[in-house]
């Protein structure tokens, strides 16, 4: 029918009046979107990062969904990577009510925030066998007792160390920065330790791991923020003698973000490196890395008394709460959360599963890493703060932690500041227990 | 009927064709800029905050503008956007008529088709997208690979390579520097379009009288071409206090909040945020100052050309 109407479109051209020309072109277009809205009836939309290699893999486990379940066909709409232009998309789309996508890729701290304004389909009435997965994770989808999203793979923050010019992963802040220190000068590398400092969510993340180390917390008991604790300041400060005291860290890394971290780390230029996992195969192919076979992984460090962590991140999948297909996206969750599919992806993408049993399994020792090592890393995950004012919790952290370390002010009342500000949003937003 | 009748029959005619004829362009105006600055003015009375459903949405007075003018990184941000709009204007305005003079005393020395290529030449940098252009400057600026560091090392100006984004006042030197290259071509066209206006005559008739080439500037060219220049700087300024783009790519508003515009704050308030009534607040302050500003330039404009005659 389209077809037929521009042909006599094109047809006409010159024979007829342009008025009746412009007719059909519009008549054709409303005769598309109908077509449209018609097969709209079983497609569904999927909302991910589908760029790359990322891409191939995610074709490739929705063509098993579309073999499985041959009424459904899936449309992925491809997002931006980077997590705050994901989420301003996001926001476009769901605060306007629009029905797709039925299915979207969230970072792990975008759940709670979602699940507050009203826009994520709760996910307990499919009885979802969450008791399988990383309860870290799961936690972190739940929103005043009530399941969002499932998580889809896991990310960690973790310590990845040249095994050719360390003995072995530095256990204390302190031993690294001596170690960091020493190999540095005696293999003559421009960088020690390199770390994502730009002012953006990887600085907090790697921020909530020196605090832990340090035995500090970010909310207290009450739910106050308490970043602005001794601990907090000796994390914060620690960063900073990184750059400015021991100068093992490069000025640079307070505008790098993940892949100028790597860079430098994977062209051999730097002892140790704060990264996730995605690095890894990356590191390791020899093609294009220089660090190839010379590099492990471990926990960050932290002092005596006081236990390591690993910030939990990673992608979530849930459902638009407008959506028009709910059993149809839950049978999608369904399937790129399942064992095989999660195996698939460890398999292709290097990217950990979110259910614990797998970890186990002898098919994961195929990938780069010593399984007992992630292992390790994930039974030391903890979540950020869950709470629907996660994002501007972190951005007026943000801004304070890169203002002491761009040396704008010193790290106490930056940090003092910081929670200063946290703790009156939380106030503010009725969060606060007491 | 007399004709005094008649005339004033005709002008009330006049009258009601002229305002049927006004009609489409204000409904349209109402339409396009009205109903969402009404909009916008409703959200700023009230709390309405997407990820804290449960406050409602009610109505709270002026209370989103005390908090905006009681809040230092707002303040602040005001202070940078008018710090880059004073510094990076200023430049663009002298650049750019240094180059529409350039432009203007070509023609008798080239050919068409070189002036032409030379015009366009000239007017690239302008019609490249800002973000894309921004990305151009942040290679430059780079502190691991950037030229800039290369050359500046390389003739002895710096000791070592400077982290330009990080350092909260280099950081504004890549950022007016790219504003001047993109819009000084484009400072320098409406200022050359005011030169052709300027009648060829009057420069005649001062080189018989002996006037040099520094009096004839300030005599004639700089009297004559103020108008131009009053137009282009209220385009110019209002564009650079709407500053979003360039220091979105280039540091972020960062380090901290060091390079922060009204723009970027409003920014993160609304879609980061979330704060629709608080975001809606501050678009209602920028927008009241350009407003302001706007009418200054006008009556400052109307007057100019009247004493001018």
């Amino acid at each position: 029918m389209r077809e037929i109407l521009l042909r006599i479109t094109f047809c006409t051209y010159g024979r007829r009046s342009s008025v009746i020309r412009a007719g059909l072109v519009i008549l054709a277009v409303f005769v598309q979107l109908a077509c449209t809205r018609q097969q709209g009836a079983n497609v569904l939309s999927f909302a991910g990062s589908a760029v790359g290699r990322e891409g191939q893999i995610l074709r490739r486990q929705i063509d098993a969904f579309e073999a499985a379940h041959p009424e459904i066909r899936v449309e992925i709409r491809s997002v931006p990577d980077a997590a705050d232009q994901q989420h301003q998309l996001y926001v476009q789309w769901l605060n306007a009510r629009a029905s797709e996508p039925d299915v979207l890729q969230i970072d792990v701290i975008t759940t709670p925030e979602f699940a507050a304004a009203g826009w994520l389909l709760p996910l307990d009435r499919f009885n979802p066998p969450t008791t399988e997965f990383l309860p870290a994770a799961i936690d972190a989808n739940r929103w005043r007792h009530t399941l969002y999203a499932m998580p889809w793979f896991v990310d960690v923050g973790m310590l990845y160390w040249r095994s050719d010019l360390l003995d072995a992963a530095p256990a204390t802040f302190d031993e690294m920065a001596a170690a960091v220190s020493r190999a540095q000068r005696e293999h003559g590398l421009p960088f020690g330790f390199v770390w994502t400092g730009a002012r953006y969510e990887g600085l907090v993340t790697v921020f909530l791991e020196y605090l832990h180390g340090f035995g500090g917390q970010f909310l207290g008991p009450s739910g106050r923020v308490t970043v602005d604790s001794e601990a907090g300041v000796r994390a914060l400060t620690a960063l900073s003698d990184s750059i400015y005291r021991d100068r093992t860290s490069p000025p640079d890394v307070l505008a790098w973000q993940e892949e100028q971290t790597r860079f430098a780390f994977q062209s051999g230029r730097a002892v140790v490196m704060r990264n996730w996992p995605y690095a890894y195969p990356l590191l390791a192919d020899p093609a294009s890395s220089r660090v190839a076979g010379k590099f492990a992984i471990g926990l960050m460090p932290h002092v005596a008394g006081a236990a390591a962590v690993a910030t939990l991140g990673g992608q979530q999948l849930a459902i638009n709460v407008h959506t028009r297909h709910p059993d149809e996206a839950y049978a999608l969750i369904e399937h790129l959360t399942s064992s095989g599919q999660m195996l698939e992806r460890v398999r292709l993408a290097g990217e950990y599963p979110a259910r614990t049993a797998l970890y186990d399994r002898p098919e994961f020792s195929d990938m780069g890493a010593p399984p007992d090592q992630i292992r390790r890393i994930i039974e030391h995950a903890v979540p950020r703060p869950v709470t629907p004012v996660y994002a501007e919790l972190s951005e007026l952290l943000q801004v304070q932690l890169h203002r002491a370390l761009t040396r704008q002010e010193e790290p106490a009342s930056a940090l003092h500041e910081a929670a200063r500000a946290m703790n009156a949003l939380l106030a503010r937003a009725g969060l606060l227990s007491s | 009927m007399t004709p005094a009748a008649t005339v004033t029959a005709d002008r009330a005619r006049d009258a009601r064709l002229a305002r049927r004829l006004l009609f489409p362009a204000l409904a349209a105006i109402t339409v396009i800029v009205g109903v969402p600055l009404a909009w916008m003015l409703w959200e700023s009375l009230h709390l309405h905050d997407l990820r804290m459903p449960w406050l409602g949405r009610p109505f709270i007075g002026l209370e989103n503008y005390r908090e905006a003018i009681h809040d230092p990184r707002f303040v602040v941000a005001v202070m940078h956007t008018l710090f880059f709009v004073a510094v990076s204007v200023t430049l663009e305005l002298a650049g750019g008529l240094a180059l529409a003079l350039t432009m203007h005393r070509v023609p008798y020395v080239v050919s068409g088709f070189s002036r032409t290529l030379l015009r366009v030449l000239i007017l690239l940098p302008w019609a490249i997208p800002t973000a894309a252009s921004a990305l151009i400057w942040r290679f430059l600026f780079d502190g691991q690979a950037g030229v800039v560091n290369e050359i500046l090392v390389g003739l002895h100006v710096i000791a070592g390579p400077r982290v330009w984004l990080v350092d909260p006042t280099l950081a504004w030197i890549p950022i007016i520097a790219a504003d001047v290259w993109k819009t000084t071509p484009f400072v320098a066209l409406l200022l050359l379009a005011g030169l052709q206006s300027i009648d060829q005559s009057l420069y005649d008739a001062a080189r018989i009288d002996g006037a040099g080439p520094w009096r004839e500037f300030t005599e004639i060219t700089l009297p004559l071409l103020t108008p131009a220049i009053v137009v282009t700087l209220a385009f110019r300024a209002l564009d650079a206090f709407r500053v979003f783009d360039l220091i979105y790519v280039l540091t972020g508003g960062g380090p901290g909040t060091a390079t922060e515009s009204v723009s970027l704050y409003t920014f993160s308030a609304l879609l980061q945020k979330l704060r629709f009534g608080y975001a809606s607040a501050l678009s209602m302050i920028v927008f009241a100052g350009t407003l302001g500003l706007g009418v200054i330039y006008i009556r400052l404009s109307n007057r100019h050309l009247l004493t001018r005659g």
